[in-house]
Parts: C-alpha cells; structure tokens; sequence
C-alpha cells in the first residue's frame, strides 16, 4: 500500500519537473520548484524518515527564498523570460 | 522539440540498462545487502552505548562523528566562498541630478507598516526561535538534532530581513563576522574532539570525556557540545550567504 | 492484482521512476538555456538521488528510527544509517545553491561589463584594450 502511494507522489515530482523544464516564464517555475519541495517531504515522511523531512521542509523554503530574491534583482539587467 | 528529444534520449539512456537486468534489491526486504552487516549494530547498541534513542542522530554525531566535522567544515567554506566571489568593485552609478536627490534617503523603506506585516512577523520569529532551541537539545531524544535547528535559526533571519526591512536586524552580523561565527562551529567541534585525550581515549571517543560524572551522562555531554557547534555552523552560513548576496541587489529602481 | 502491482514496484517500478527523475534533472540542466532553470534542475536531480538512498534502507513492516521499549530486534526499525547520511546531504546542497547563484551574480555583471559571456570575445576585447 505503500508503495503505491509513494509511486503516485512520485509521478506527481514527474510532472512538475517537466513543466519546470519546458515551462516558458521563469517565476513559475521558481513557485513550482516550492511545491516540488513540499510534495517531497511528504514523500520522506511516507518512506519513514521524519528527521530528513524535518530538514527539507526548512531547506526548501530558505532555497526558495533564495532563487526568488536572485530573480526579482536581475530583472533590471536582463529579460526574465527566456535567454540569458 | 529539440529539447523534448533530447530529455527522451536521456532519459531512455539512463533508465533502460538497469530495467533488463537484476542488480538492484528489492525495496523492503530487511535481508538485502544494504540493511545487513552493520546497521543491525548500530540499531541494537545505540541506546545502550550512546544513551540517545534516536537512531539517527546516535548514527550520525557518536558512530559517524568524523564525517559530520568535515561536513560542517563544508558548510563553513560554502559561506567563505559566496563571500570571496562576490568580492568586486560595485556598479559605477551615473551622477544623480539633484532634482530626483531628494528620494535617495527613503529609498529602500517599505512604504506602509501595517499590523500583519510587522507586529506577526516579530511574534513568528520569537516562536520559531524558541523552536529551534527545543529542536537542538530535545535532538538525541526523539527527532531533530543541530541541522534543523541551525537551518531554523537562519529563516528567522531571512524573515527579518526580508520582510519587515527594520534598520538594524535581529542579528547585527555583517557578512565577515558572520562567516567568522560559521567558522566557529567546526573548531567547537574539534576542541571537543581533542578533550578526550586528556582523559586517555581516542579522538572524539566520548565515553573518556573528563567530566566527573556517571558514563552514560558524558555521551549526552558529548553529543550536546557537538549539536551546539553544528548549529551555529550552519546558521553562521546561512547569515553569512544573505548578506553577500544582500550587497549585490537592488529591489526598487534605482537612479 | 494489487500483491503483482506491489511486488512490480518493490523490484523495479520506483527504481524507475527515480532514474526517470533523475533524468529529466540532468537533461534539464544540459537543454535549458536560461541559468537560474540550470540550478532549479540540480536541485530536482539532488532530490532523486537522495530518494534512491532512502528507498535502500527500507524494511517491510519497520517503524521510524526512534528506539521503543517494546520493539527490541532490529528487524522493526527502519534502517538509520542512509538517514544520517541524507541530512548532511541536503545542508550541503543549501550551500552549494548558496554558491551557484552568487557564481551567477559574477556571471551578470560580467555580461554587462563585456556584452557577452563568450570566452574568446572577452579575451579579445581585453587585448584590445
């Protein structure tokens, strides 16, 4: 039983890797990279390793936090969507 | 389609040779390679020797002590290095005509201070606070340990910084000082490697720790001293890396 | 049905969607152009990997690594060791994230500075000069 609920979170990391790559505006796929975060520390929880949850679920934010601030200062030099 | 092709490839590449033959093993199977030899020890004895019923930080900070010093020496460097990269000369400004002069010393304040953004924020942080205390010495006892509590302990600056923007912080750190706190936790960690010499162990051997008390205290001693350094390895890596990156951004448009 | 769909997916299935993941995190990292898409993608491959470690300390029927009074053998808890291995794991990875987009900043205001990041160009206008 498990293992099909981690095999269903596991497409769900699936798919929003994809949309991260092939999305066109790069703010979603920075709000995107916070879902993925979260959803996998259901993942850990399931899989039985609440201290390496624990340490996701306050890593992922402060990595999060990080790309946004990194995104909204760079607009000025170059443009967000697409080249770099 | 360039780009769906090419992850295809990738992908049929990396996956299909470990689809056709049986190396892995099985998922659940407590007879596999990986759960025998020398976790079924470290399950067993890691209440009796280390006094600490978390496995995990028993595993991490008593049986695998050496590793976890060198890690935190990495997380130390990680903050030295975001500092030297980011070590140039700042951006040339063209010169301000005086008409728009009088903004410059407002620039940067929020423009409203409501109830929500600050007085919440400020009552957030004293509770995470709190937390991550409780997570640093409640860690040998049920879960948590000195990487949550570090990594907890630089949100609570991420938050203050980033979200009411007060003129002095929470923590007056600059970036180099708070690298120099970051390297402090390594060298806690490795002062208390060395006092067991005294008492005629090897390195980092807590049971021969000099303290007089019962033996099974000095591995909770031990195991203490070691999550304090940790944490503050970590939390000075993660002040130090804001800041550095703090001095090389600009929110508002500038002139 | 559902005894052959787990037993598929202890022997092969989540190793497969791991290595799909893992994947898509590499080639994401190889195809994207855009530099901040780059490290997002390090950050998906980092988790697969961490995933992969997880699911070889697992045992069927354990509870957390947390010592119980009752449970004595070692066959019920699930194993610590790939644990405690992870949790620096991913500490480290805050770091190098840390790294990788101060090395972007650099990488910013040195296509200000020139008006591109192509080696030789830069070479060439610095000899210029």
């Amino acid at each position: 039983m498990m293992l099909i609920i981690e095999a269903i979170l596991l497409a769900g990391l699936i798919s929003i890797a994809t949309a991260i790559i092939f999305g066109r505006d790069l703010m979603v796929s920075v709000v995107i990279y916070c879902a993925f975060s979260f959803i996998t520390m259901f993942l850990y929880i399931i899989m039985g390793a609440p201290d390496v949850a624990f340490t996701e679920a306050v890593i992922g934010v402060i990595s999060t936090v990080f790309f946004i601030i990194i995104l909204r200062s760079v607009k000025r030099d170059a443009k967000r969507r697409g080249e770099k | 389609m360039r780009k769906a092709l090419t992850v295809l490839l990738l992908t049929a590449a990396i996956t299909l040779p470990f689809m056709f033959f049986d190396i892995l093993p099985d998922i659940g199977d407590p007879a596999s390679a990986p759960n025998s030899h020398v976790s079924d020890y470290y399950i067993e004895h890691a209440i009796d020797e280390c006094n600490s019923p978390n496995m995990v930080t028993a595993v991490i900070v008593d049986y695998r002590a050496f590793d976890t010093m060198f890690e935190t020496t990495v997380m130390f460097l990680a903050g030295v290095a975001v500092i030297l990269i980011l070590a140039y000369h700042p951006k040339r400004r063209l010169i301000v005509p005086s008409r728009f002069r009088r903004f410059d010393a407002r620039t940067g304040e929020p423009m409203y201070n409501t109830v929500n953004k600050d007085v919440m924020v400020s009552i957030i942080q004293a509770l995470i606070l709190i937390y991550a205390i409780y997570v640093l010495f409640h860690g040998e006892v049920s879960l948590g340990g000195g990487f949550q509590a570090g990594a907890l302990i630089g949100m609570t600056y991420l938050l203050d910084v980033m979200v009411c923007r007060r003129e002095v912080p929470l923590f007056r750190l600059g970036k180099f000082k708070a690298a120099g706190t970051a390297g402090l936790g390594p060298f806690i960690y490795a002062v208390t490697g060395l006092l067991p010499f005294i008492g005629g162990g090897l390195y980092l051997q807590y049971s021969k720790l000099p303290f007089p008390v019962h033996e099974a205290e000095l591995h909770s001693i031990g195991i203490t001293i070691v999550e304090i350094g940790v944490t503050i390895g970590v939390a000075g890596t993660i002040i130090a890396i804001i800041n550095a990156l703090r001095e090389r951004i600009a929110f508002d448009d500038e002139l | 049905m559902l005894t052959t769909v787990n037993a598929f997916l202890a022997a092969k299935g989540i190793y497969l969607l791991t290595f799909i993941l893992f994947s898509l995190g590499t080639a994401g990292m190889i195809v994207c152009n855009n530099y901040m898409k780059k490290l997002i993608c390090m950050n998906i491959m980092q988790v697969a990997v961490i995933f992969f470690f997880l699911c070889l300390g697992q045992k069927n029927g354990g509870t957390f690594p947390v010592a119980l009074s009752e449970a004595v053998r070692a066959e019920e808890y699930i194993n610590p060791l790939p644990h405690g291995l992870m949790l620096t794991a991913i500490v480290v990875s805050l770091g190098t994230t840390g790294v990788g987009l101060s090395l972007l900043l650099r990488l910013l205001r040195i296509r200000e500075k020139y008006g591109t990041v192509e080696e030789d160009e830069i070479i060439r206008r610095e000899q210029k000069i």
